[in-house]
């Protein structure tokens, strides 16, 4: 379980002047510039759950990951994770949790894969039982044995990744945050991983914080949703009632006899205010129209009311533009990639 | 310390040690280095007793099994944690070391041990052999043989705290390299690893005694050879040790928990 209360970090950042003279100043006066990195940030996770830490870079979420595990003291505010305070009772939460941190590795530089997870057994004091259960998945899934005796510095970053999940779950924790965990990691063995961190949390009712570029991870692991932007949270809930948000739906349709696609496009923007037509590929028409506007039922009846339709879906809207404009609307015109 | 720490801090000292023994070309080129330093040392020396007299008391095979085994205690703390510690601070991945439900400090000690322990058997002990069989050196007492063990025991402790508050510098300057070097420098010199306390000028040497490094080499070379006044002053060699290296520990501890408040500062 993980509880943030209006967690806040700031961070002092030295002011330097641009130019030599300016390096210079540096050296005798020092001008510092505070920097709110999470500005306030408050929820709830309960146990079990699979959430995404969504956020534009520079929103505060490797901060707050670093809060939530220990590494780093709040300015402000608290949170808890499995009941204790991180940066207050760092070693005994670390007992109950693991990390994987894209960019480190937790592994033992100079050994091979299989040594750094005898040592990890070890100091987390891992019963035989659950090592051997966990081996045996992680073989299964991971093909671990693939790695063979290679030192992890040897490594390639897709090898070392899938030895990091793995060993951030070794130990059964309660809680796992995944920072970036499929970088480098071709297509089957992504979803191996995802298939790794699904089966823990059913199994074990492992609670998962996830943050990730890649929308493939979110949308395959997690089912809640955190988004944040400036440093704090704007949206909270389901993925669907995220996707739900979103100010336009599409249908894509194909129909035979009738009108020229030219026309079709034309009779659609014409009688649907708002809504935007264009063919796409294999001769079908892509219709987005303004949600608050149009219902589904109306678009529906329209059309099928002006074609013969042969087919005809209605996508559930992406993740990527939701976010785009969440982003956007809070920045002001300015669209953020995600 | 409890079965139960050290089965949580030996996996630190068995992978420390499997990570050394992928490095083998560091023993023989500590082997080389230390071999010379000894040979500089010895033949400095023997020019110096050419001249006659007899400095400080030390006759030249005492002074020869001195310049020798201070190298020797010199190898038994070169456990590279100072290295090691700036080298994660500044790599950023003491981030992951703070994710262990462990001891810090403690774990960096473990991790030490072997490199101490392998630089002094499979460095010390063929060098100790090849100047022993060469050069003419005083044969220690048995008690001082065992006051000398005790002592590098303590020695080893006041090592690894100077060695890791060095290593925490990382937190506060860029430049660990230089402050290294001079560490380096400033320990080897006051600890007696270059000349004897004994040998040096009156307020250098009141200076030395005031420090902890002379209870890394001095110290512990001062017992073996039995320089000291009869069962106290053996006493007060191995107290002196005692309360640096408690002292140095609690220093570490201290800061440590200060710099761990800091890692903000390196994001990332």
């Amino acid at each position: 379980m993980i509880v943030a209360e209006n967690l806040v970090k700031e961070f002092k950042v030295l002011e330097r002047r641009p130019g030599l003279l300016g390096s210079l100043g540096t050296l005798f006066s020092r001008e510092y510039r505070v920097v709110r990195a999470v500005a306030g940030v408050s929820f709830e996770l309960p146990a079990g759950v699979k959430a995404a830490y969504i956020g534009a870079n520079g929103a505060g979420k490797s901060t707050t990951i670093k809060m939530l595990t220990g590494i780093m003291r709040p300015t402000s505010g608290r949170c808890l994770v499995n009941g204790l305070e991180p940066y207050r009772e760092r070693r005994r939460t670390a007992a109950g949790i693991g990390v994987v941190f894209g960019q480190r590795s937790q592994l033992w530089w100079d050994l091979p894969v299989p040594d750094s997870f005898r040592i990890l057994r070890r100091i987390h004091e891992i019963p035989d039982p659950v090592y051997r259960r966990n081996m045996a998945r992680y073989r299964q899934l991971l093909d671990l044995d693939a790695l063979g005796s290679t030192p992890v510095r040897q490594l390639s970053l897709g090898q070392r990744m899938r030895a990091e999940v793995a060993a951030s779950l070794l130990h059964d924790p309660a809680v796992v945050f995944l920072d970036e965990p499929t970088v480098g990691l071709d297509l089957v063995l992504k979803e191996a991983v995802r298939e790794l961190v699904n089966q823990v949390n059913a199994e074990l009712g492992t609670t998962v914080l996830l943050t990730s570029h890649d929308i493939g991870d979110i949308t395959a692991i997690c089912d809640q949703v955190l988004v944040v932007n400036h440093g704090e949270v704007v949206h909270q809930g389901t993925m669907h009632e995220l996707l739900r948000t979103a100010d336009t739906r599409a249908v894509v349709f194909e129909y035979r006899d009738g009108p020229t696609p030219e026309q079709a496009v034309a009779l659609v923007e014409d009688r649907l205010d708002g809504a935007s037509a264009g063919r796409i590929d294999g001769g079908r028409i892509k219709v987005e129209y303004p949600a608050r506007r149009w219902s589904v039922r109306q678009v529906m009846g329209f059309l099928l009311e002006h074609f013969d339709l042969t087919d005809c879906v209605a996508p559930e809207p992406d993740l990527e533009t939701v976010l785009r404009r969440i982003y956007a609307r809070r920045a002001g015109t300015r669209e953020v990639p995600v | 310390m409890t079965a139960a720490t050290l089965r949580r801090y030996a996996p630190f000292a068995v992978g420390s040690l499997q990570s050394l023994l992928r490095y083998r070309s560091m023993f023989l080129i500590n082997a080389l280095t230390a071999t010379t330093a000894v040979g500089v040392q010895v033949a400095l020396w023997r020019a110096v007793y050419a001249g006659g007299g007899l400095p400080g008391g030390y006759d030249l095979p005492r002074l020869t099994t001195y310049v020798l085994l201070a190298q020797v205690l010199a190898l038994f703390q070169s456990n590279r944690v100072d290295e090691e510690v700036a080298g994660e601070v500044q790599r950023g991945d003491i981030a992951v070391s703070l994710l262990r439900p462990v001891s810090y400090p403690l774990a960096r000690f473990a991790a030490g041990l072997p490199v101490s322990l392998t630089n002094a058997t499979l460095v010390a002990v063929p060098v100790v052999v090849l100047y022993a069989l060469s050069l003419p050196l005083s044969a220690p007492s048995p008690e001082g043989v065992l006051l000398f063990g005790c002592s590098a025991v303590l020695s080893l402790v006041i090592g690894f705290g100077v060695n890791l508050l060095v290593g925490l510098a990382g937190f506060v300057t860029t430049n660990i390299w230089g402050v290294r070097v001079v560490k380096d420098s400033v320990v080897a010199f006051f600890a007696g690893q270059v000349v004897p306390l004994a040998l040096m000028p009156g307020p250098l040497a009141a200076v030395a005694r005031a420090l902890p490094f002379q209870g890394m080499v001095d110290g512990p070379l001062r017992l073996l050879l039995g320089r000291y006044h009869g069962p106290l002053g053996a006493a007060a060699i191995l107290g002196v040790q005692l309360a640096w290296a408690a002292a140095l520990s609690g220093l570490a501890a201290l800061a440590w928990r200060g710099a761990v408040r800091r890692v903000e500062v390196l994001g990332g």
